[in-house]
């Protein structure tokens, strides 16, 4: 099929199968490999993207139905050379380990604050419920989503 | 100070932009993608295979299978030459033994072409009996699974001395039963090979512990040179020690060499989970002798451990806990035997602490069953039996040093507030009918390298550059826990710069030092000492140079401030920059030098854990309401990667406890190979897990330090299962303890009240 649609900003036509998973369009048909194949079916989080602002599995997600659509991964959240407040949040509050999930962590914190600019502990760790961190006990983690959360409001 | 702070990892911000490049995300000109065929049946002969439709979808370049490959044998877990390893498996098998076992591999443009045409191979087999049960195994049912059986053992050693155990001591027999358990690293398992036809040089970049070891098992399942191989460690996504043993290293390498092109092989999670390598299920007996005061006076094992379809390490890891058991508790005499048995299960392999956390479960269930039958608290129980400095470990006669469980224990109660919970469970059972409450204290100690077993040096080299900054050449395999950094940190602490002016490399074996790799705790605490000694190394070559240019004694001179300088009121002053490009200049030496340092202690390093849970007797769930752990450190180098890591071993262990299980249908001999049937624990069950550091850097290491990422793995389930135990009263250690087994228990309990 010929997919029309915007990855981090950027107008996309590509020629794709309609069942081609949004992950192997990333990966292999844009080089975008900051989203990550942790489980293939939606377990982990490790390959979750923004699609119109909310967090979703780009492996259960498939080019017909993208059509027209906003993609966002980890390397759209950059704006001019500066990492986004997540971002820095994950670097300097040590959330970050082998840095597998990290990409699908950071989609998923950025889609709630989008939706909820002032997330208790309790909604921050319901919203990271589908992304698996094995090396943590997510502690760092939901703490440089409240430090993004303050960071945001002020 | 730097040593003792927090810090972000090395590729921290790497790994938050996606810019970090793991072995997955690699793409090399003309490269070729792999994909595996993996036995569908449990055990059996492959008669014949036929490649044509295979061959036949566009794209596919070579199919490699038994018929066609090397079938020369290999170890998976063989990390140094001259290991004493079993070996049993080919890159492709003929014989096949567990559901999972590797048939063929497609090499193919795109990664979809080469599973598509994997699929289309057809494979005729002969089938085998076959068994997944340990004891239909060790009565001969598979015996043709290996020329040499199915059963590896007895293993069978007294430690210490039996005439020391008091006549009339109290005798307490528990059994523990482990599950098969994933280690669901994040990055599966992937790895890229190119070989050079024209140079006759196979080069791997993978995320792994030990480039010598896939240098070694590669080089000879090739006949390769050893300086024809290189091994390239890339960012690893977790380990967890699924990356100690190589499945995929053989396989790439094979098609590589096959086609003439670079090669990427990418494990899917099901191919993660079935056909690399899982913590094997264990049988364990425990029986421990006390006196009526509570005084530990001999622990007896039995362990029958399932090894799956090959060996790999199960042996030695079946044997290892033998140099485990006196290194927490103080008590004379121990009696531990153990075999490995094969099954046509997925095979066993290393898991962090290295057999560790596995005997702790036996060890501190059977302490809290003895407390409670000499109606001693487990937590004033353990208080009269932990290893104390002067203390030895009785299996290889070396003293404990400064261990300090006894200082968690003590910190612990009062932090976690253990006298008060308990009154306050008492009172909350006493009230609800639904929810028991319970705490739970476990102990385990673990080993800081391999002294005084051979192969613990470790060599550094280090070049201070004409800009005064330092490159260390090291063979470091970060798992993503901030290994690299660490080594920044305390390489930037003696030479008194900054972190930024130090480079620190991980493992090539093109061009870092030799190294066994990353086992046994050991980088922290032997190849950290021997980074800081080669430091001090530096700054006495660079004052040795300065003194020599000026014709003074070396030691009219200090190295202080990152500057040589006169020690009395001299004005000889040259920053490291100008140093280095005085002798490059003027004593026509690079500012280079290598130091090699062989370690020779190993004090105790343990961690004292407490938990509070509650178990809804109407579901069987079990919540965790809080959780301590403390640990006897020696010094934190990069604190709060220490903390970090710490609580994802929390979470680890917890889920080995309540969740976690990899089943094999005993029918059919099929593993579970989705998370879907894998239950982990995730953020919304967890509760902030809170750790304390005991510190009195009184070690060998460097700066006092003591190792951390696996003994902090070893006392989480023990207490964990400590605390159920103690809300439900119960004596279970059938793990995981997940609700269907809790609610059985419980069931019995009614069934036998009405009887």
């Amino acid at each position: 099929m010929q997919l029309k649609f915007t990855v981090n900003g950027r107008p996309r036509n590509l020629e794709v199968d309609a069942d081609k998973r949004l992950l192997d369009i990333l990966r292999e048909d844009l080089g975008l490999t900051g989203t990550k194949e942790g489980c293939a079916e939606g377990e982990c989080g490790a390959c979750t993207i923004l699609l119109d602002g909310a967090a979703v599995h780009s492996c259960l997600t498939v080019a017909a139905q993208l059509q027209g659509r906003e993609v966002i991964t980890i390397e759209g959240l950059e704006q001019a050379g500066e990492l986004d407040t997540l971002q820095r949040a994950f670097v300097e509050e040590t959330a970050i380990q082998c840095g597998y999930c990290t990409t699908g962590m950071i989609m998923s914190a950025k889609a709630l604050l989008n939706e909820n600019p002032h997330p208790t502990e309790s909604e921050i760790r319901t919203a990271l419920a589908g992304n698996i961190c094995r090396c943590s006990g997510y502690t760092q983690i939901i703490r440089a989503v409240q430090r993004s959360a303050n960071e945001l409001e002020v | 100070m730097i040593v003792g702070t927090s810090k972000p990892i090395h590729d921290a911000v790497a790994k938050a932009t996606g810019r970090a490049v793991y072995a997955g995300d690699m793409v090399l000109p003309g490269m070729l993608h792999a994909a595996v065929l993996f036995s569908a049946i449990p055990h059996g002969i492959v008669t014949a295979i036929d490649t044509g439709k295979a061959m036949e979808v566009p794209g596919v370049h070579a199919v490699l299978h038994c018929f066609n490959t090397t079938d020369r044998l290999f170890n998976r877990y063989r990390f140094v030459k001259g290991m004493q390893v079993v070996d049993q498996e080919c890159i492709f098998n003929k014989q096949v033994r567990y559901i999972g076992d590797r048939v063929a591999c497609v090499v193919a443009d795109t990664p979809g072409a080469a599973r598509e045409a994997a699929r289309l191979i057809d494979v005729t087999y002969e089938e085998l009996p076959f068994t997944t049960d340990m004891g239909e195994a060790m009565a001969g049912k598979i015996d043709m699974i290996h020329p040499d059986g199915a059963v590896y053992g007895d293993f069978n050693v007294e430690i210490g001395d039996r005439e020391k155990v008091a006549r009339d001591a109290v005798e307490t027999t528990t059994s523990s039963h482990l599950s098969r358990i994933s280690h669901l690293a994040m990055e599966p398992h992937a790895c890229v090979a190119a070989y050079d036809r024209d140079l006759g040089e196979l080069t791997i970049w993978s995320p792994n512990q030990s480039v010598f070891g896939i240098r070694t098992s590669i080089g000879d399942l090739f006949e390769l040179h050893y300086d024809r191989v290189r091994v390239i460690k890339t960012t690893m996504g977790g380990s967890f020690g699924s990356k100690q043993e190589w499945m995929l290293e053989p396989v790439a390498a094979a098609a590589s060499m096959a086609t003439g092109r670079p090669v990427r092989l990418v494990y899917s999670r099901g191919d993660t989970m079935v056909s690399t390598i899982s913590r094997s299920p264990m049988d364990m007996t425990v029986t421990s002798k006390v006196t009526r005061e509570g005084k530990l006076q001999s622990l007896d094992f039995d362990v029958t451990l399932d090894a799956g379809a090959y060996l790999g390490n199960s042996f030695d890891y079946a044997c290892a806990p033998a140099s485990k058991i006196f290194r927490c508790y103080s008590y004379p005499f121990a009696h531990y035997r153990a075999r490995a048995v094969c099954t046509n299960s997925p095979v066993s392999g290393a898991f962090r602490g290295w057999s560790t956390p596995e005997i702790y479960i036996g060890i501190e269930h059977n302490l809290n069953m003895t407390a409670r039958s000499i109606g001693m608290d487990p937590l004033e129980f353990r208080l009269m039996n932990v290893a104390l400095p002067g203390d030895m470990d009785l299996r290889v006669g070396q003293p404990l040093g400064e261990i300090r469980t006894r200082e968690c224990i003590l910190l612990g109660r009062k932090s976690f507030g253990w006298d008060q919970r308990k009154a306050e469970n008492e009172a909350f059972n006493r009230a609800n009918p639904r929810y028991r409450r319970g705490i739970g204290i476990g102990c385990g100690g673990h080993v800081n390298g391999y002294f005084p077993r051979a192969r613990d040096f470790a060599g550094v080299e280090m070049r201070m550059t004409e800009s005064g900054s330092v490159i260390v050449g090291i063979t470091l395999h970060d798992h993503g826990c901030g290994t690299v950094t660490a080594f920044k940190m305390m390489v930037a602490e003696a030479m008194e710069l900054s972190m930024d002016e130090v480079n620190v490399r991980e493992g090539d074996t093109a061009y870092t030092p030799f190294d066994v790799g990353c086992y046994a705790s050991r980088t922290t605490y032997v190849l950290g000492r021997a980074a800081v000694d080669c430091a001090e190394k530096l700054k006495q070559r660079l004052r040795e140079g300065i003194a020599r240019l000026h014709d003074v004694d070396a030691d009219s001179l200090e190295v202080t401030g990152g500057a040589i300088r006169s020690r009395n009121g001299g004005d000889l002053h040259y920053t490291y920059a100008q140093a280095a490009v005085a002798f490059i200049n003027t004593l026509q030496i690079e500012p280079w030098v290598k130091h090699q340092f062989v370690n020779a202690t190993n004090p105790g390093v343990t961690g004292s854990h407490f938990a509070h849970v509650e178990v809804d007797t109407y579901t069987g769930m079990v919540r965790i309401l809080d959780y301590l752990a403390v640990h006897d450190i020696g010094q934190a180098i990069n604190r709060g990667m220490c903390i970090a890591q710490i609580q994802g071993a929390v979470i680890m262990g917890s889920g080995a406890a309540l969740s976690e299980h990899m089943h094999v249908n005993p029918q059919s001999g099929k593993p579970v190979s989705s998370l879907k049937d894998y239950h982990l624990l995730n953020a919304p069950l967890l509760p902030h897990i809170r750790v304390e550091l005991v510190e009195d850097g009184g070690t060998e290491g460097p700066y006092g330090a003591k190792s951390i990422g696996e003994v902090c793995h070893v006392p989480v389930a023990p207490t964990i299962v400590g605390a159920v135990n103690d809300a439900l009263g119960s004596d279970m250690c059938a793990l995981p303890l997940y609700p269907d087994r809790i609610m059985e228990l419980l069931a019995e309990r009614r069934r036998s009240a009405c009887n």
